[in-house]
């Protein structure tokens, strides 16, 4: 019995250090700031000023810390989810935009000036790798095994896979003009990538490395930013940039299911956990629209700060 | 010297290794730039090379232009920033290899439908249509149009002007533009399309390109070969609008600036 308490006690406190804090944290690019949503009132909570041009937003793999790429900066803020203290800064290399977290809590991060992605180890503030890529990096997506990294260039237009842990480039696929973001499958054999000037959104075999379809997502105001699956992954969501609206998809067949009016150029997404709602950033607006995704319609639209970019949830 | 053998090694192994990368063979890309070098077109194109060849890099596909001595042999593609009667007569030299123009604005030189120029800088006409559409909103405005400004900073404009100014030393204006352009949109098409005979990327260019040079919309090349783009109006040296212009036309019609057909189909 006291043995059954001690373990229950033990369970507890470790449940309660890994607790998420169901918050929706957002960069707000112009407003240098982060703006923390609760995900149960969906109001702003607090406004974290971070640093200069706030972008690129992520998690570390246990929630213990929120990183965001400080572009002006150089430089990726360390923040605690639950103080929201800035803890410290640690350098990325030049003007950093897009980044992933990798399994193992490495940040790969593309340099957008310096046609290269850095691998950066947060614990260390060290980088440890630096690997060339085309011009004007920017998406960054990491497989959930953590042995493939997509790393988008713009101006390139390439999809440059590159293997994890020897942190050499494998393949390199050409798409349509100006890639901006990629995301895998849980299986880690295919991933989706979005271009935003040729408008389009395409589904990739990372096995074979090859362009399995694509579809073009309406006309020329279409210019495609973030790209998300569903929990079921049946779903694809994509940001629909200045046409305002997000993009629901059928994950295989790329057929548009339904098209989400939110507001002006809408770039950033993220999912909650449970798959039900989805919220999306509106840089132009400067708000995050919440959508129910059992029925695909705004459920709430919040006020935050300037050119919001980037969401990530804690939950 | 010592120190350049293992740095060149290195660089060899690097190369090697991108090669493997890569599913296509090798292809060499000759250009031949015919103008002054001291001309900001050829700064242009000098940064274009430099990025032709980091995304050739990973295709196996390298980019050189050719000197004074092997000028006679065929290119895959002639630039050219020179005046107009010059310029027709090269392009009628080489029927068969797109020529880019890269800095005369005549409307004339695009009522000859020559098949093979291509115009990437802009014709007065565009210029003129500009300059109306923003004076409907702005009367007695004394604007310029511009093929290109340094503080544009949309669609990664910014990043490009960027680092045209690193490594060049001044600022990207419409030749330099116009000359970067012409090699990028060239080695966007060899890599699409795998090769680098001047037939196919005259076809290629002229029937399925669509580049967006940096100013966030698909750019195509009309029947007279004008390249259709967005153009800048420019006061007092700043960025004061956009063309097509917002409000007068709708901003995705490119065709709103300039003539879009060829007056004299025959002569071609």
């Amino acid at each position: 019995m006291k043995a059954f308490f001690i373990l229950a006690l033990i369970a507890y406190v470790a449940a309660a250090a890994a607790a998420p804090t169901e918050r929706v944290f957002v960069t707000n690019e112009r407003g240098n700031t982060v703006s923390v949503i609760s995900g149960s009132t969906l109001k702003v909570e607090a406004t974290i000023a971070v640093g200069k041009q706030p972008r690129g937003i992520g998690l570390a793999p246990d929630g213990s810390a929120l990183y965001v790429a400080l572009g002006r900066e150089n430089a990726i803020a360390v923040i605690d989810p639950k103080t929201l203290k800035v803890l410290r800064k640690i350098p990325s290399g030049d003007d950093p935009e897009a980044f992933g977290v990798h399994p193992n809590g490495n940040i790969y991060i593309s340099n957008e000036d310096a046609a290269k992605a850095s691998v950066i180890d947060p614990a260390s503030a060290k980088v440890i790798a630096e690997i060339p890529v085309g011009l004007e990096p920017e998406g960054v997506a990491i497989s959930p095994d953590g042995k493939q990294v997509i790393v988008t260039s713009e101006s390139t237009n390439m999809l440059h896979i590159i293997a994890v842990p020897e942190h050499k480039v494998v393949a390199n696929i050409l798409v349509g003009a100006r890639p901006r973001a990629a995301v895998f499958a849980r299986d880690g054999k295919t991933a989706y990538a979005t271009s935003e000037i040729a408008g389009e959104v395409k589904r990739v075999d990372m096995v074979a490395h090859k362009v399995l379809n694509k579809v073009p997502l309406g006309d020329d105001k279409i210019k495609p930013k973030d790209v998300l699956l569903s929990r079921d992954e049946r779903t694809l969501y994509v940001a629909g940039g200045r046409a305002d609206q997000i993009i629901v998809l059928d994950a295989q067949t790329l057929q548009v299911k339904t098209r989400i009016p939110v507001g002006q150029r809408v770039w950033g997404l993220a999912l909650t956990r449970d798959g039900r709602r989805l919220y999306g950033t509106n840089g132009v607006s400067n708000s995050v629209s919440v959508i129910d995704t059992a029925s695909d319609k705004v459920i709430q639209t919040i006020a935050v700060g300037e050119a919001p970019w980037g969401v990530v949830i804690d939950d | 010297m010592q120190r350049a053998i293992p740095r060149a090694s290195l660089a060899m192994l690097l190369l090697a290794a991108l090669m493997r990368a890569s599913a296509a063979a090798p292809i060499e890309v000759r250009l031949h730039y015919a103008g002054a070098r001291e001309d900001a077109a050829f700064l242009g194109v000098t940064q274009g090379l430099e990025e032709a060849n980091l995304q050739g890099g990973f295709l196996g596909q390298r980019y050189v232009l050719d000197g004074e001595r092997d000028a006679r042999a065929r290119p895959a593609a002639i630039l050219a920033a020179i005046e107009e009667e010059a310029l027709v007569a090269l392009a009628g030299q080489h029927p068969d290899i797109p020529v880019f123009n890269l800095s005369s604005d005549s409307d004339a030189l695009r009522d000859k439908c020559l098949t093979n120029l291509l115009h990437v800088i802009p014709s007065r006409e565009m210029k003129r249509d500009a300059l109306a559409q923003w004076s409907k909103l702005h009367p007695g405005s004394k604007a310029l149009a511009q093929a290109w400004h340094p503080e544009f900073k949309k669609y990664s404009a910014e990043q490009l002007s960027k680092r045209f100014f690193k490594a060049r030393g001044q600022v990207m204006d419409d030749g330099a533009w116009a000359g970067w352009a012409a090699v990028k949109l060239l080695s966007d098409s060899v890599a699409r399309l795998g090769a680098a005979d001047p037939e196919k990327l005259l076809d290629y260019i002229r029937t399925r390109l669509a580049f967006d040079g940096q100013k966030g919309i698909d750019m195509s090349f009309r029947p007279n070969g004008q390249l259709r783009q967005p153009l800048f109006l420019v006061e007092g040296g700043k960025i004061a609008g956009e063309a097509p212009v917002k409000g007068v036309v709708d901003i995705e019609d490119l065709d709103s600036l300039g003539s879009s057909a060829c007056p004299q189909p025959d002569s071609q």
